[in-house]
């Protein structure tokens, strides 16, 4: 469902982030992408959010390239793929409760469906009983999780983590990967990247290894490892 | 659609009085930039009206010679009452300028006592032209000096304001000209700084904007906010503008009606206020609009 087609980004300077990657990621897989700081595991993930466009190659979603996806539709495209971050990206001045809305308004649903669905998703990732603490209320597990759950809020197809577990403490990082298993389970495709081998180990799932661009392993059932 | 609308508005507005300080700078730019403009228009508007005043005052006067005949110059009337460019031709008997002249002089005994000892009447009668525009008295003398009744003029008097409203047309045209450009170089001016200031509010907000644009917002969704802040801008300082000239109309309407006597400027100003109030609003919203545009652009490339 997830193709790459001889795609390199080259950025400014001459930066070469990704050389000539080819990939395909089927639905309802779980692919962890690992590798050091600048191997190009968060170029590849912003290739697939549209939040970059390749510089070479063609990135497809589905059938379609996303080279053909004109400016106005990638907010439809993004709304197919949920995104979890290192650093949460919530914002403080809204409840957890808001910040799940907040994605829901943006996209002009109504508010009794918003009434519905929020709490709804809330209590599937544990936070029933938080719902109305503001993010500074919230430890980084927690925040985490209102961050899983605003990503869940649209049923995508596709579940896009960051290093989700790079602040968080390894109870908290085990809950989170626990989560995304989970989700993976009811047949939502995640994409994880990551430097925690410990938890890459633990999922026991397709491993990508990726090295200043380019992808030296691709195994089914990997570990975390230097090829 | 409206759902979208409702939502955008709402949040203009909440980064309106969030802002605080922000907003109220942009505001003060905008409402001198339209109290200037609004200040020019009045002022325009005034000359305007005293030069309408003024046209209404000018006027051509035909002496004709004692030995003419009533009846010749109620011809030569008919004639030029047939030119479009007149306005309107007054027949002034004799007795009639007598009079007049009496009532001018009341208060000079020595000038009605000599009219005395001529003891007849030596005034002459005449014709008072005028016509639609100063601007045609040229031509208005033009045909009395071949006019078919000539012979029978003993002189012409020009108006006396003539001159004054050649002059006065000028001065008005000039004026629109500078204010044009003083009106255009405000709004530059302004929509720099709004730009600056709406700039500096997506700033504070880029982590939203972000979030925005992660969760799957579309462009117009993130954009709106900010233009409808951009409206309100305008909105708010078009109504303090509006406010403020009639406050300062107001208060100086003492010295402008002893200054400028034959126009009172706080009538001026309510009878135009629909036009000044919706011009403002015009200008104030195509700013703030054009300026919010102008600094969102580079927060939503991609």
């Amino acid at each position: 469902m997830i193709r790459f087609d001889n795609v390199s980004k080259i950025y400014k300077d001459d930066y070469v982030a990704l050389e000539n990657i080819n990939l395909e990621i089927n639905p309802g897989e779980f692919v962890s992408i690992v590798g050091t700081s600048g191997a190009g595991k968060s170029t590849i993930l912003k290739l697939i959010y549209a939040e970059e466009a390749p510089t070479e190659g063609q990135v497809f979603f589905g059938e379609k390239s996303l080279d053909s996806i004109s400016r106005k539709h990638i907010s439809e495209h993004r709304r197919s793929i949920g995104t979890v971050f290192q650093d949460f990206k919530l914002l403080n001045k809204k409840t957890a409760f808001e910040n799940v809305a907040y994605a829901l308004e943006v996209c002009g649903i109504s508010k009794a469906e918003i009434l519905e669905d929020v709490p709804q998703i809330l209590e599937i990732v544990g936070l029933g009983d938080r719902q109305h603490k503001f993010p500074h209320e919230l430890s980084g597990g927690e925040q985490q999780r209102v961050a899983m759950a605003r990503a869940l809020i649209h049923k995508p197809t596709v579940i896009i983590a960051d290093e989700p577990t790079g602040n968080l403490d390894p109870t908290s990082s085990l809950e989170i990967m626990q989560l995304l298993l989970k989700i993976n389970k009811l047949g939502t495709t995640v994409i994880l990247a990551s430097h925690d081998k410990e938890i890459v180990n633990k999922a026991a799932k397709r491993v990508i290894v990726l090295e200043r661009g380019r992808i030296i392993c691709d195994d089914a059932k990997g570990k975390y490892k230097v090829c | 659609m409206l759902l979208t609308l409702g939502r955008t508005i709402k949040s203009g507005w909440v980064n309106f009085y969030r802002n605080g300080y922000l907003s109220v700078a942009a505001v003060s730019v905008m409402l001198l930039c339209l109290f200037t403009v609004s200040s020019l228009y009045i002022i325009v508007l005034t000359a305007d009206n005293i030069l309408q005043n003024m046209q209404e005052k000018v006027n051509i006067s035909v002496y004709f010679k004692a030995s003419v005949s009533e009846e010749a110059i109620l011809n030569a009337k008919k004639n030029l009452d047939n030119f479009s460019e007149i306005k309107s031709v007054e027949y002034i008997t004799k007795e009639q300028a007598l009079e007049n002249f009496k009532k001018n002089s009341a208060t000079e005994p020595v000038i009605l006592q000599s009219l005395e000892e001529i003891g007849e009447n030596p005034l002459l009668s005449y014709l008072v032209i005028q016509a639609n525009n100063a601007n045609q008295y040229d031509l208005v003398g033009e045909y009395l000096q071949n006019a078919s009744f000539k012979d029978e003029i003993s002189r012409v008097n020009y108006g006396k304001n003539k001159e004054i409203i050649d002059r006065l047309n000028g001065i008005v045209a000039e004026v629109r000209k500078i204010g044009l450009g003083i009106a255009g170089l405000f709004s530059i001016i302004s929509l720099l700084i709004i730009s600056n200031t709406v700039r500096i509010t997506i700033y504070t907000h880029r982590k939203e904007v972000e979030v925005m644009r992660l969760v799957g917002a579309s462009n117009n969704y993130i954009r709106l906010p900010f233009i409808f802040e951009g409206i309100i801008y305008g909105f708010v300082a078009s109504v303090i503008s509006t406010l403020l000239l009639f406050i300062v109309l107001k208060t100086s309407q003492r010295f402008t009606t002893h200054l400028i006597p034959s126009v009172n400027l706080v009538s001026l100003y309510l009878s135009n206020l629909l036009v000044i109030f919706g011009m403002q609003i015009l200008i104030g919203a195509f700013l703030g609009t054009l300026s919010s545009w102008f600094a969102i652009r580079k927060y939503l490339k991609i």
